[in-house]
């Protein structure tokens, strides 16, 4: 090569470039003095470059980082944690849990085995219970409301206009704590 | 402790992906990893600690806020010196527009009017802060750097102090490969003058 190298060819060098055109460019480095310290001159900037430290921010760079990040944990991420958290950290406890869990998934598979083989008893005992519960709460309903309304209520609670009204009540107040609870979560959810 | 220590030897993308399902000690990963590269790279933008720390923070947060929108099969430190960059370069356009004439109105007709228009500052020493920014950025290497245009530096920086290769570069500063090389080439030559008139 006749000629000195073009900047151009300095940094293909200095890139550490391994391509054909490169064997002729460090031949020529090697013979050519200039070149040889010019490329020279640019290695020295580069580790110059490359030998300049991180700098560290102040100490409470990530704190003030972290508190203005929103952190916002998916549904379905909170439910695995929190399935995990009932999980027993030590083996022992591990098998000691899933013993026991298995002694109860085998007595309540005897027990639905036995409910199936006596349906009919079974479907008895379960309408005699409900029948039971159905006449205790009507029971305390009515004392509740004659001693808010007094007597003249006794007429509604015979008329069974009582137990609808009761039912709607029943409705809107469910209604409103679900929507009441809702509404905490996305509050709780916002604040975090 | 023992999520903390694992999560030191993850890759980025499984850390990111941890944040994503809003995991605390994957976002606080993320910054310490991070926080060193950022700030070097944005303080040696602005040359000044404060801002650099205001505009590494709002990197962060802009970025861990939008975790749910890191696509993987990018890198994410390309990801954050992306917006570190942007966020830098509109902060010197600002303050570019933002800067005032110590010598008085462009406008002014005569002497007197310029003398009138300039602002006086006063001379003061040096604070702790500076005392420190001037240890921290005061080699000739630095005041070079210092000397570039904004593009050039973060080009020259993020390829020799960040290791970054050519096409990174493109990709993170949204430049064409050939401007990229371009900026590096010009910035090598300028450095170097720099530095000659430095020792001289």
């Amino acid at each position: 090569m006749e000629r000195h190298l073009l900047p151009e060819e300095i940094d293909l060098l200095l890139d550490g470039e391994v391509g054909f055109g490169t064997p002729p460019l460090k031949a020529h480095v090697r013979s050519c003095p200039a070149c040889s310290s010019e490329l020279e001159s640019a290695r020295a900037l580069v580790r110059q470059l490359e030998h300049l430290p991180h700098i560290a921010p102040s100490p409470l760079f990530a704190s003030r980082v972290m508190s203005r990040v929103q952190l916002f944990v998916p549904w379905h991420v909170a439910l695995l944690d929190s399935v995990r958290g009932l999980i027993p950290q030590s083996r022992a406890l591990r098998v000691a849990a899933a013993g026991i869990f298995a002694s109860i998934a085998i007595v309540l598979t005897i027990v639905s085995v036995w409910a199936f083989s006596r349906i009919d008893a079974v479907m008895f005992t379960a309408d005699l219970v409900l029948d039971r519960m159905r006449i205790a709460a009507f029971s305390a309903l009515g004392s509740a409301v004659t001693a808010i309304f007094g007597d003249a209520a006794q007429p509604l609670l015979a008329g069974g206009a009582l137990g609808l009204g009761t039912a709607a009540l029943l409705v809107v107040v469910t209604g409103a704590a679900a929507a009441a609870m809702i509404r905490v979560a996305a509050v709780r959810a916002r604040s975090r | 402790m023992a999520l903390a220590l694992d999560l030191r030897n993850l890759p980025d993308a499984d850390v990111a992906a941890l944040a994503k399902e809003g995991r605390e000690p994957a976002f606080r990963e993320l910054v310490r990893r991070y926080e060193r590269p950022v700030f070097s790279l944005i303080f040696r933008m602005v040359r000044d600690r404060e801002t650099a720390e205001d505009l590494a923070q709002d990197t962060f947060i802009k970025v861990l806020n939008n975790i749910d929108r890191y696509r993987p099969e990018f890198k994410l430190s390309s990801w954050l010196f992306k917006i570190a960059n942007n966020v830098t370069i509109d902060h010197l356009r600002k303050r570019q527009l933002a800067t005032v004439s110590l010598d008085g109105s462009p406008h002014a007709q005569t002497a007197a009017e310029a003398q009138a228009t300039s602002l006086d500052v006063e001379s003061r020493g040096e604070s702790a802060l500076e005392a420190m920014e001037s240890r921290e950025l005061g080699s000739a290497i630095e005041l070079a750097i210092a000397k570039l245009r904004p593009e050039y530096r973060s080009c020259i920086l993020l390829r020799h102090v960040e290791g970054r290769s050519y096409e990174e570069i493109a990709a993170t500063l949204d430049l064409p490969l050939g401007t990229v090389k371009t900026y590096i080439h010009r910035a090598r030559h300028e450095l170097r003058e720099a530095l000659e008139d430095l020792r001289e």
